[in-house]
This record gives C-alpha cells, structure tokens and sequence, in this order.
C-alpha cells in the first residue's frame, strides 16, 4: 500500500437483499490513521457497508478497495472487525475464546497469549481470563469482544457500536484506548449512534440513510454548513447595538447573537473590542451533529 | 501455522470434550454392556427358573400313553453335546429324569404352586385322537406366557411311547431323532467345504455387521457434530466474528478435518474399548485387509459427503433445533440400506444393492454393508468411489456458497428457489 493511498475506499457502491436494495451508489474514502465515523439512523445500510469492507459480503456493483487495491484472501487478517451484534462462545472460557480469535488472524499461538494476557490486563480485565464468558456482565463482554478484536493488531479496526453496553467510566478508558490506537497509526472506521463521541473522536464522517450517501466530508464543516450564521459570546456588551447582529438568543453557554446575511463573526469581534466590553469567551456557533443527523434523517 | 489447522484443531478439542462425545465414546458402551450383562443375567435366570429349570415338570397322564421308564434314557449324556440329538439306548450315565409322573392333578397344581414343580402338563383321555395336552405354569411375568419349559423332553417320551415296540433299531432311532445335520458350502468356483461351526458363522455375520454399525454411526455422530456446531455459531453470531478472519471454504475445511479426527477417534475408541473386544476380534479376523482398508475409504468417503451435506443444511435453520430438522431429510435418504439390509446383505450383488451403491446418498451405508456381506465386483467399488468424489465436491462448494448467503441471514428461511439461485451463482 503506498502512503498516499486511502486506507479504504468504496466507489459507487451497490447491493441489494432479495427486492431490498440495501446500499447504492455508495462512495466515500478513509485515510490511514484517521478515525472516520459512519453514521445512519438503524437500518440505514451501516452494517451492510462494514460487512461490504469485511469482504463478508460482495457487492453487487461498484468497487471496493482496501490498501490501495481489491480485496485480498489475506487482507482479513489485516483488519479488525468488531460486530454489533456480540459474536463469543459463551460456554468457552475468556482467555481461550480471544486466543482463537487472534489466531484466526494468523496470530501464533505463544503470540496470541501473550497479546491476549496484555490486553485483558490493558482494560482491567485479567480476573476474568478463566471465567466462562456466559458468567460475564454485558458490558464485560462487550470488553471481552473488543479485546478479541486489537489484541491481533490489525492495521485497520472496524467498530460496529463499539461503546454498547458499557457504562461511562467504561466508555470513557475505550475512548482513550481508541485514541491511542489511531495515534499509533491505525485506522479506524466506528460506526455509532452516539453522536457526542463521534463529534470528539472523528474528524470527518459518512452518514447513510435509506442506503444512500446523506454527508460525507470534514466533520466541522459539515457542522459549519448546517449552522446558521452566529456567534456565541459571553460578555458585558449590549447585543442589540451591534449592526451586525439581526437578533439573540440564550444559550447554554453565552448568549447566541444570529448575524446579518453580510455580517461575518469578525465583524462582531471588531465591534465588541472596539466597545470596550469584557469578552469572557467567543465561537462561531456549530449545530451540534445530532441535531444535523435528526435533521437529515426526517427531512 | 493455517488458519485452516487453528479451526480443526479448535473443533477437535472442543468436540472431543463435550459431555455428549464423552457420553457417546464411554457412556454408550457402558449403557450396551450393562444392558447385555443384565440381559445375560437374567435371561440365565430365566432360562434355569423357566425353561430348564432345577424342579422337574409333572405330566398327568389320563390317556396312559406314556411309558415313564423311558424318560430317563432320554436325557443327554453330559459332556457329550452333539450327543444331544441322538437316541442312546442306555441310561447309564445319565441325569435323573426331569420329568415327573403324577396321578392327581389337584397335588401336582399344589406343588406347581409351592415351586416344586416347573410346570405341570396334563394329557386328556382322548389324546390319542385330539392331540390335547395342557401345559400349567406359574404367574412369572411376561416370559412365563413363552413355550413351557421341557416341552420338547414331553414330546421326545410320547414319540418314544408311542413306537415302543412297533419299531426297533436304528428305524427307531430315526424316527426320534431324524438327523444329525452337517452343513457343507459350495464356493462360486465349485469347491466344496465344511460348512463353518456356529462361532464361526457368528463371527462371520457379527464381526463385520458390527464394524458396519460402528463406521455408520460414526459418520453420523460426526456429521452431526459439525451440524450442531454450524447452527450454534449462526445462533450465538460467532460466523459473523470467524468469516471476518477466514473465508467460508477455510472455515469448512477446518471444521471437517477437525470433526473427521474426532470420529474416527470415537471409532478407534470403540474398537479399542475393552468392553467390545469381541467386535475388534471379530472385525480383524473375520474381515479381509482390502474389505477394512475399502471399509475406512467409505467411511471417509462418506463422512465427508454427509459432512459437505449437513454443513450447508446446518447454516439454513435459525437454530441447531431448526437445522436439525432440516437435515434428517439426507438422515433419511442415506439410512434406506438400514431398511434394506435383509436383501442387501442376502443378495450384495444384487440389482438393488448395486443401484444403491452407485446412488451418492446411499453409496456409503450400501458400501460398508456389500462388503461385510461377500466379495464386491471392482467395478462397483470404482463406481461407487467415483460417485461419492463427484459429490463430495458438489456438497462442500455447495456448502460454502450457503455459507455465503445464508450464513447472517436470520428470520425467514430460504425457499427453494432461493437456494437454487445461490447454488447457481458463483
């Protein structure tokens, strides 16, 4: 794979269940180390597109590429696929069911254990390396399945819900691990329906509904697109004297002022300091992504 | 290491110990033993409390037919079984005489009843011109409805009865014991040879019929197996997890070997059990090299077919229940030799056992069978392997074309159509 070429890439993408066309003309790019956020309201065609990359299934039409290049038999072991839907033998113990799993990535064995040991202790995990995983918690196995997912070190991770399940402090050390991986040079594709983490842990995002591409792009000015034309400050000044400014709103965290169709945020920030007020915090005013994902799936 | 390897080695392992294997390889022969000891048991009681008995029976004789000195020279001489059949003209040597006359019927009933007395049989008046004889017995449950125990001494004293001293000699003798028989075989090529003893025309039957049942069940305990395994991960969506590791031929392929390993283990464990020592002994020396080496091929052959066969059954059902279900319509097809096995075994080379054997459903069942039964033309055995290859081949690409599109399709299952369409697409 040269170095400039996406990590994965999908060019008008179609594929149909049955009289259900679930993904069309599907295409988007993802960069190596970056972490790219899939959104889609359920049933929108997410999973069809992550089981498309995973070569789980093919493609009716279009064309899929990872590494720089059609899918290979041994690409499988270079991508990580954590499912929505928990995929473990339940009557199986912990340590062994990760081990099988990172082996079926090519892993050897001695490997394997010692990725599998240094992962459950990672994520405060170890106690349970004998316990059968029908005895774990929800949440735990959900660890459990992420763990069986990294621990083979995939150069790309693909997360399908990856937070379900998991209660805050959980979803908080996953988040960080998540970070930390993409730091490393990994990709990762994290398809969820939690808008906040996705807003803090991508940077450009693809959302889909009805199988068919909705956004696509940089996250911010997808953000800046679908925002109006307004500022949030918090200050002494008086609002209404700003020519700029056609009328304000409270907000949560200052007061949002909605500018003139000519008026740029600039132009507010010359006109506070040139008024002597006390500017305590000012930013252009971003609607947030769930707001832009209600918007677009009832619109 | 392959990951193909990683799977089996899993399946094996996992298989091996599961408590329904465990139950299969220890319990099952247990379970058999325990039975045929009890049987053996009692039917050793049975046998000496009803049939032979210790107490002698009692004959009421109202017609006088019988000539009661005669009963004891027609008891065996002990340690002389083929003297069994003959009529020995001394007593000398003898056994008592289990048979008992009485006069009074109301005494001998009473001592049926205090058990000492294993039955009690009455001989009407007119005997001689209506055959009637009356058997009594105790109440001992279902066995004491069978034959009365000592019948055939109470007929072999009438027939003595009745010809003293209309006919002597050796005319006599015949017509108490009519033959002492000696079996000879007639080979194909026209030899002729002693027919075989009774152990050994046992063991000629039972050895290799055993080791049929064995590889039998053996290729449906393992395909089974892998069944189970297939619709337990659709269920619990480890496939989905595995097929983003492996493609559906190198998870198939893995799965096979490792539960082919497993049953020939089961196989290797049943003939090594010391509790079916006699099936080994009967096996090895009552089947020919070439007949256990085409016994293993078929079994392979076979458990690969039936294996290729459940694997794509398995992944259709939205449960091991479900799957279950459908796959016992290729139970059913490839068990019709079970139901045929009287003329299959009778006739191996007969036109039915031939057209089964070369039918790839039925080939492997009629295979181990033909060759228990009698030699086999080489033309069938190349048929039959030639066939069974053929299908081998469709059924596991089939398999792994199902594995495809049916492996996370949960919810409503496929019609045939469906099927036929996914089998037809590359």
């Amino acid at each position: 794979m040269s170095l400039s070429s996406p990590a994965i890439a999908l060019s008008s993408v179609r594929k149909a269940f049955r009289t259900v066309v679930a993904v069309e003309d599907v295409s988007f790019e993802v960069q190596r180390g970056e972490i790219f956020g899939l959104l889609g309201p359920n049933g929108a065609g997410k999973t069809t597109l992550l089981r498309l990359i995973m070569d789980i299934f093919r493609p009716d039409s279009g064309c899929i590429e990872v590494f720089g290049r059609g899918f290979q038999k041994d690409d499988k072991a270079r991508i990580g696929y954590l499912p929505e839907e928990r995929g473990l033998y339940t009557r199986q113990r912990v340590q062994d069911v990760i081990e099988y799993f990172v082996q079926l990535k090519g892993v050897p064995q001695a490997q394997a254990r010692t990725r599998t040991l240094h992962w459950l202790k990672h994520l405060d995990m170890l106690d349970v390396k004998g316990y059968r995983v029908q005895e774990l918690s929800k949440g735990n196995q959900q660890k459990i399945q992420f763990i069986a997912t990294v621990a083979a070190d995939p150069e790309i991770l693909v997360l399908d819900e990856p937070f379900s399940g998991l209660d805050p402090v959980n979803v908080r050390a996953l988040i960080q691990i998540i970070q930390e991986l993409a730091a490393s040079g990994k990709t990762i594709v994290l398809s969820t329906h939690q808008m906040n983490l996705v807003e803090s842990l991508c940077r450009r995002v693809f959302m889909i509904h009805q199988g068919r591409q909705v956004l696509y792009g940089d996250l911010g000015q997808i953000q800046k697109a679908h925002s109006e034309n307004a500022v949030v400050v918090r200050s002494n000044a008086h609002y209404s004297d700003c020519p700029w400014v056609t009328h304000t709103m409270a907000n949560g965290r200052g007061t949002l002022l909605v500018l003139k169709e000519n008026g740029r945020p600039r132009d507010v920030l010359a006109w506070l300091l040139e008024t002597g007020a006390e500017v305590e915090s000012f930013e252009c005013a971003k609607t947030p992504l769930e707001e832009i994902f209600i918007k677009m799936v009832q619109r | 290491m392959s990951k193909v390897w990683v799977i089996a080695k899993r399946e094996f392992w996992v298989t091996v110990t599961r408590k329904g294997y465990i139950f299969a390889v220890v319990g099952m022969p247990l379970l058999f033993g325990g039975i045929f000891g009890i049987s053996f048991l009692t039917s050793g009681n049975l046998e000496q409390s009803i049939k032979s008995g210790s107490e002698p029976v009692a004959v009421v004789d109202r017609s006088h037919t019988l000539d009661f000195e005669l009963a004891a020279s027609l008891e065996p001489v002990p340690e002389s079984p083929t003297a069994a059949t003959e009529v020995p003209q001394k007593a000398a040597g003898r056994k008592p005489s289990r048979i008992v006359p009485y006069t009074d019927m109301t005494a001998a009933v009473r001592d049926l009843k205090d058990g000492k007395l294993s039955a009690v049989y009455l001989i009407e008046s007119d005997y001689m011109s209506t055959g009637k004889i009356v058997a009594y017995s105790p109440e001992r449950g279902i066995f004491s409805d069978l034959a009365p125990p000592d019948r055939s001494r109470l007929y072999d004293l009438i027939r003595a009865s009745l010809v003293k001293g209309r006919i002597d000699g050796e005319t006599r003798d015949r017509v108490l014991a009519p033959g002492r028989l000696k079996q000879m075989k007639v080979s194909k090529q026209g030899d002729v040879e002693n027919a075989s003893d009774a152990f050994q025309k046992a063991a000629r039957f039972f050895g290799p019929f055993s080791m049929f049942l064995l590889l039998t069940m053996s290729i449906f305990f393992s395909s089974g197996y892998l069944l189970q395994g297939i619709a337990e991960e659709k269920q619990n969506r480890v496939i989905e997890v595995i097929w983003a590791s492996v493609d559906p031929m190198e998870l198939l392929t893995g799965k096979i070997i490792g539960l082919g390993a497993a049953g020939l283990l089961q196989v290797a464990l049943y003939a090594s059990m010391l509790l079916l020592p006699a099936v080994t002994v009967f096996a090895l020396f009552q089947v020919s090299l070439t007949g256990l080496a085409l016994s293993l091929v078929y079994f392979i052959l076979g458990y690969l077919l039936f294996a290729g066969l459940m694997a794509g059954t398995g992944i259709l059902g939205n449960s091991p229940q479900e799957s279950g279900q459908l796959s016992a319509f290729w139970t059913l097809l490839s068990m019709i030799p079970m139901f045929l096995l009287a003329p299959i075994s009778e006739s191996p080379n007969s036109w039915l056992a031939r057209g089964l054997s070369w039918f790839p459903l039925t080939a492997p069942v009629t295979m181990l069978l033909r060759i228990t039964s009698g030699h086999i033309p080489w033309v069938d055995v190349g048929i039959s392997i030639v066939v069974l290859l053929v299908s081998i081949y469709l059924a596991v690409r089939g398999a792994a074309k199902m594995f495809r599109a049916a492996a996370l399709m949960f919810g409503k299952r496929p019609g045939v159509g469906e099927i036929l369409r996914w089998l037809k697409e590359a």
